[in-house]
């Protein structure tokens, strides 16, 4: 039975790197492993072949809510941004900043963290305010490579950054754990990580632009524009989650996606400019294609790996992995992971990971936390480098990716042993979700 | 059917109407325009009510 399984698994790593070779996309490349995988394991029955359909289409829907999690997201966000709210803040830090520099640096990396807490993925953050926030460091005279850096390392925060961890939010889904207890479990370490990043790569300052030449070279705010313009949809956003915690019985479950919707509402409303929501609707959906096909094939392959008894497999190799080495590999292997799978290293290693400590006595949620700052580090390695390639994008580093990427490595050392001890010691770390309940 | 549901199924249907309409625009890449399709299927799915 094992090297059946064994001879599935072969066939779906090959299936992989064969569409890779072929250069089809991440996505792509993973369908074609789940595909292939289906198709071996009907040879033996797990599944037979007339269920292979419903096998794929039942593996369709474990993230739907995800997925409307992620696209209403991202539509808040960039209504926000198409409002001018994202370069007013950028210009206003500046300007009353500007000589207090820890506090502006600290206020950029909040403004950085934001949207891909929000939305759960870093790339959303580069996207919608990394080109002001980037120039903004620039003139604060940190150098461009750093400036990479830093971006590189706050996006990948953002994404483990709560309320939106899809890392842990394919754990919880995978494992029938509750995602409740993330918000100081995550949110402490994201911004004790995000601050010393804040000094280790912001501290040096070389030359600095004035703040009158700073302003001029940064995107001006639309005329109109005002603190309150750009705050109240986040008001009612926290208002939201904030209410249906205190008044729990007394107000329906809006639900993340809706608490969006109804934010992106008001943020129309107060725009000051009209915005033409289709359009950016549309431009929005376009640019999540990636992220949402991600979260169809991922739960296809895992659907596919369950009914091939692949998942198995991999869970029984994780169980017998001596204790000690599996934590020293954490480092290796969730980087690599999130690099090849993206976020479908979650539910192919992350599922069997947390099963296993949850077993031994450790604390499944400070767990996954603890994993899911390991995840985002990967997102600058290849195949995808989805962050690590955005950061260059958006700073306009002209120097080799991997001299920036060495750039971030106290940081990077910094999360990766942070992570591994949430992990060792999560069952100590419990208050947490205390805390955050 | 309670009104939040029915306003996750406008989301749904919404988010579905943008995906079909960028994928009738999409004329050059293949595989943007399969990932296009393979999207649609849960959501497809979710607002006909199909299980």
């Amino acid at each position: 039975m094992t090297f059946q399984v064994g001879i599935i698994l072969l066939v779906m790593v090959a299936a992989y790197a064969v569409a890779k070779a072929k250069k089809l996309s991440v996505e792509l490349s993973i369908f074609a492993a789940a595909l292939a995988g289906g198709i071996a394991g009907a040879f033996v029955k797990t599944p037979p072949i007339a269920d292979l359909p419903r096998q794929f289409i039942e593996g369709s829907f474990p993230y739907l809510d995800v997925m409307l999690l992620f696209s209403t997201a991202t539509i808040f966000m960039a209504i926000i941004s198409e409002s001018g709210g994202v370069n007013y803040v950028v210009r206003g830090t500046i300007r009353l900043f500007h000589n207090k520099r820890l506090i502006a640096l600290f206020i950029l990396m909040i403004i950085v963290l934001i949207p891909g807490a929000l939305t759960g993925a870093g790339s959303v953050s580069l996207l919608v305010v990394g080109a002001p926030v980037a120039m903004a460091l620039k003139l604060l005279g940190i150098s461009q490579k750093r400036v990479a850096a830093m971006m590189f390392i706050w996006a990948g925060l953002s994404a483990a950054a709560p309320p939106v961890n899809i890392w842990a939010m394919i754990l919880c889904a995978g494992t029938a754990i509750p995602y409740v207890g993330f918000e100081f479990t995550l949110g402490i370490p994201v911004l004790l990580l995000g601050t010393f990043t804040l000094f280790v790569l912001g501290w040096k300052k070389e030359a600095a632009a004035d703040v009158q030449t700073a302003l001029r070279n940064m995107p001006e705010a639309p005329k109109g524009m005002t603190w309150w313009r750009v705050i109240l949809p986040f008001l009612v956003f926290f208002g939201l989650i904030v209410a249906s915690r205190v008044w729990p019985f007394a107000l329906p479950i809006f639900g993340l996606p809706l608490e969006f919707v109804i934010a992106a509402v008001v943020a129309l409303l107060v725009s000051p400019h009209k915005i033409k929501i289709l359009t950016l609707s549309r431009d929005t959906m376009k640019r999540l294609l990636p992220l949402l096909a991600t979260m169809i094939v991922v739960g296809m392959l895992q659907q596919i790996m369950t009914a091939t008894g692949v998942r198995g497999l991999l869970s029984f190799v994780v169980i017998s992995t001596p204790l000690i080495l599996l934590y020293v590999l954490l480092a290796v292997i969730i980087p690599f992971s999130e690099g090849v799978l993206t976020y479908g290293a979650a539910a192919i290693l992350g599922i069997p990971l947390v099963w296993f400590f949850d077993s031994i006595g450790l604390h499944a949620t400070v767990a996954i936390a603890g994993l899911s700052l390991l995840w985002p580090l990967g997102d600058g390695l290849p195949p995808t480098a989805l962050i690590g390639r955005l950061s260059v994008m958006v700073s306009e580093y002209k120097g080799s990716y991997w001299s920036f990427i060495r750039t971030a490595w106290l940081p990077w050392l910094v999360i990766t042993i942070v992570g591994i001890l949430m992990v060792v010691y999560s069952a100590k770390l419990e208050f947490l979700v205390r805390w955050s309940m | 059917m309670s009104l939040i549901m029915i306003l996750y199924y406008i989301i749904s249907a919404y988010i579905a109407a943008m995906v079909i309409w960028n994928f009738l625009h999409e004329k050059k890449n293949a595989n943007d325009m399969i990932l296009y399709l393979l999207i649609l299927v849960p959501l497809l799915l979710r607002i006909l009510r199909i299980k």
